[in-house]
């Protein structure tokens, strides 16, 4: 029994690892037959053949290709993500900076997004047709089509230069930009590490709207496919017989129709934060806002591979682990898997 | 249920308003957005793009000598409070001032400049051109610079140079020509195959260098931020610190700016400058800065090659049109080879004789061999306005038959098509190193060596293949001419010459708009840099 479990975790692990490696392999030869030569990143367009050869070198790109990837996935399982080319910093130190960045907005998006949009899902379904369900239909539908860059665009000139409710673009006004400490680089959690309230709020004033828009796609998404699992429970025939069996309306739809949609609901739910946590570059980009998508893609752009290489490894675990972490949940929505 | 949901609204925006509500930067500090995407490194002797030139050359490192703010042809004194030629004019040397010290207090001498510049030789990376035009080299270079004592640094060149060009070319406002602490520098010194780097992973994040600020912070993508050295031998700088933030988009700057939470705004687009315009809180300044763009033709195209093709292709641009449609606070209209305010430029109106002409263009181009026209791909990057002007240029070239496709990339693609050779007609810009003829002439007249295997990268003449030995005879000749007044004549006639024959259609000259609250005083912005020091509130 044990052994048998033994197993089944090694054969899990072998094959995280071997699609991690995939994902690396074909990045770094897709990366690398891009026009994009990364010494132009670093030397610009005025230096000569010389400093060209002499950088072309020093970053091993003289090496044939496999031998380059080799080199590079050594050093990777040493810890050492080299350099990111395009901003001169250690790769891992870059990312320590802009991940917490954005899974922070991240966060604050998906709660916004859930917590919205599950509430107006179950609402449209049960009062499928009436106001509230089209009234649903079109806000979900402006979500998904609105682009972000226009929609936090007129959110900062309307509730940051008009109203002035919400902190402009940037994660903390400049007057607080050296007032706390960094523990976990969320802005938000060291400023209550830190005990400082004013640096708090400010926090929460920056990350409100950037937050709130895309926490509006995602809500769009999650209510409109909270909506279609509930109208499918709500035509089985349990429902029926919950009904006569006495239950009011609402303990039918609470106890039995939206207990059973859990677990897709769950499945929809980290798809929609890894999404998010994969960045917005467009988002990011209106707000100044230092996070990841805006990394990779300024990587992307300069052809870095060794900052493509370590993102696309990020991106690639946090799919996995939160496929992982559904499977978990899974287990405790779902009595059948008990 | 309604009422309970807008009493929570309504409280959270009592609480995000009263969380420190305040829109103002701080007294003691300017602060400042920028797009500090290309920024790779603040070692002064890997510094090759906008941003880092900006931060650290004058503001976190000084020179020894600096371009008059008002007038870039005169040289004024910076860390050296002189400088003398030998007769023979093969020796140039500084005198340094004695009060000179690096941020934490200790003393830099001249033994710190020349280990400084010599390292910049012997790095190898783009800035060392500065020096190795001179005939400064990786094999002689600790001959060639020398300090025989602590105030004194002595130059050997190869060849007579006249003064006046080699201090505006190597030694003003120019990355080579600062002082980093050498005992820091070989503290941190990093060995990689044997070689080592100088201090250069040390100095990338911040400099120890002779200077008004030093780096505290550089976030990538997010924040830099300096502040003031205390014991600064210059005049004190008024503010305490400089804060560069990251904001990538024009209208985010905009924002800030208008709402005061950034005093300074430098990556406005034409439509957000224009806005700002009648805000009485905002001044913009526009600064003619020695950059210009151009169309480079490729001459290994049999087409392109013929120098008539070339000269119709002058005609298709609406040079005064564009000053009022495209250019207004991004260029202003230029057609010669040296960015006017430059020693030896062609004036204002010398430097721009095409006016846009389809009869004449038409004409040259059946004198060519090529009356119904042709077809040429145009490559260009992303710079805000280079796509309307290749749509510009594209749609009057389509009056007299030549169809140019137009393909937009990513800059670090359009520069290797441009260094590869591999283009057609490439619509691109250039900063010139020093405001002297010399060198644009150097860059975009003389081609030593137009063969592929030559890989003259750097040159942008060799770029597409054209070479003229007389203009490079000439062009020599004016580089060792002592008379001021001669060698400005010998660089009108090449720059008369290049303006019909050359394989370049130039363009525009870039202008540097900067958008300054006005609540900043006595911010100097000059075309070799912009003073943080200088600011005050």
């Amino acid at each position: 029994m044990r052994l048998s479990v033994l197993k089944a975790l090694a054969r899990q692990a072998g094959s995280v690892a071997t699609t991690l490696l995939g994902l690396l392999a074909l990045t770094f030869f897709m990366g690398r037959m891009l026009p994009t030569d990364p010494v132009l990143a670093i030397v610009g367009d005025q230096a000569d053949q010389a400093t060209h050869d002499m950088v072309y070198h020093q970053l091993g790109l003289d090496k044939p290709l496999y031998m380059q990837f080799f080199l590079y996935i050594r050093s990777m399982l040493s810890g050492d993500f080299g350099n990111a080319l395009f901003t001169g910093h250690r790769v891992a130190d870059d990312l320590m900076k802009v991940f917490p960045a954005t899974v922070e907005l991240a966060t604050f998006a998906i709660i916004i997004g859930v917590g919205v949009g599950v509430p107006l899902g179950v609402l449209a379904a049960v009062y499928r047709g009436s106001i509230i369900d089209h009234v649903a239909r079109v806000v979900g539908l402006l979500g998904y089509s609105t682009p972000s860059f226009w929609l936090g665009l007129m959110g900062l000139i309307l509730f940051y230069a008009t109203l002035g409710w919400v902190g402009g673009p940037g994660r903390l006004d400049v007057a607080y930009m050296d007032s706390i400490d960094t523990h976990t680089g969320f802005t938000t959690i060291d400023a209550l590490l830190d005990g400082d309230m004013d640096v708090f709020w400010n926090a929460v004033r920056h990350i409100v709207l950037p937050a709130s828009i895309l926490g509006y796609t995602s809500m769009a998404y999650i209510s409109r496919m909270t909506r279609s699992f509930m109208l499918e429970q709500m035509a089985q025939e349990y429902m029926v017989a919950a009904r006569v069996k006495g239950l009011s309306g609402w303990a039918v739809i609470r106890r039995h129709a939206f207990r059973n949609i859990l677990v897709q609901l769950v499945t929809v739910i980290a798809l929609a934060y890894a999404f998010l946590l994969e960045g917005a570059v467009l988002t990011e980009t209106v707000f100044a806002w230092p996070g990841f998508g805006h990394y990779l893609v300024s990587g992307l752009l300069a052809g870095d591979m060794n900052a493509v290489l370590a993102c696309v490894l990020l991106v690639g675990i946090i799919f996995i682990g939160l496929n992982l972490l559904t499977d978990v949940l899974y287990r405790l929505l779902d009595p059948r898997t008990r | 249920m309604a009422r309970a949901i807008s009493a929570a609204v309504a409280s959270i925006v009592v609480l995000l308003s009263a969380g420190g509500a305040r829109a103002e930067t701080p007294r003691d500090a300017l602060v400042m957005a920028w797009n500090l995407d290309a920024l790779i490194t603040f070692d002064p002797a890997q510094i090759g793009e906008v941003n880092g030139a900006d931060i650290i050359v004058g503001n976190v490192c000084s020179t020894l000598v600096q371009y008059d703010p008002k007038d870039t042809s005169k040289i004024l004194p910076g860390m050296a409070e002189s400088w003398s030629s030998s007769p023979d004019g093969l020796t140039l040397t500084f005198k340094l001032r004695s009060d000179l010290k690096f941020p934490d207090g200790t003393p830099a001498t001249a033994e710190d400049a020349a280990w400084s510049m010599q390292r910049a030789v012997l790095l190898g990376y783009f800035s060392s051109s500065n020096l190795t035009q001179w005939g400064f080299n990786k094999e002689q270079i600790t001959d060639q610079i020398q300090a025989p004592d602590a105030t004194t640094l002595v130059l050997k060149l190869s060849k007579p140079y006249p003064a006046p060009l080699l201090l505006s070319a190597a030694f003003a406002n120019n990355s080579v020509a600062v002082i980093l602490s050498k005992a820091v520098g070989l503290k941190n010194e990093k060995v990689v195959d044997g070689k080592s780097d100088l201090g250069n992973a040390f100095f990338k994040t911040g400099p120890v260098c002779v200077g008004p600020y030093h780096v505290t912070r550089w976030n990538a993508n997010d924040v830099v931020t300096l502040e003031r050295n205390e014991i600064y031998f210059g005049p004190k700088p008024n503010l305490k610190r400089i804060i560069i933030r990251h904001v990538p988009e024009s209208s985010a700057e905009r924002l800030l700016l208008e709402k005061g939470d950034v005093d300074v705004a430098r990556l406005l687009n034409t439509d957000d400058l224009k806005a700002l315009e009648s805000n009485k809180d905002i001044h913009i300044e526009q600064t003619l800065i020695h950059g210009l763009s151009y169309l480079a033709l490729n001459t290994n195209d049999p087409i392109l090659g013929n120098a008539k093709v070339r000269e119709a292709m002058r005609y298709l641009i609406d040079y005064d049109g564009l000053k009022d449609t495209i250019l207004p606070y991004k260029g202003v209209p230029r057609a010669d080879l040296v960015p006017e305010g430059a020693f030896g430029a062609l004036d204002r109106k010398e430097g721009q004789p095409f006016s846009l002409d389809l009869v004449k263009a038409k004409q040259l181009l059946t004198e060519a061999g090529y009356p119904d026209g042709f077809s040429k791909k145009m490559i260009l990057g992303a710079n805000d306005i280079a796509p309307a002007i290749a749509q510009h240029i594209a749609t009057n070239a389509a009056k007299v038959g030549i169809k140019l496709e137009l393909e937009q990339m990513a800059d670090a693609n359009l520069f290797t098509r441009g260094r590869n050779r591999d283009f057609e007609v490439q619509l691109v810009g250039w900063y010139s190193g020093y405001p002297d003829a010399d060198a644009m002439v150097n860059r975009f007249a003389v081609d030593p060596d137009p063969r592929p295997e030559a890989k003259l990268v750097a040159v942008p003449v060799w770029r597409t293949g054209w070479q003229n030995t007389d203009i490079n005879a000439k062009a020599e000749a004016a580089r060792l001419e002592q008379d001021p007044e001669k060698r400005a004549e010998m660089y009108r006639e090449i720059q008369t010459f290049m303006m019909h024959n050359g394989p370049m259609v130039f363009i525009y000259q870039f202008v540097r708009p900067i958008a300054v609250r006005t609540s900043v005083k006595g911010f100097v912005i000059a075309p070799f840099g912009v003073n943080y020091g200088s600011a005050s509130k």
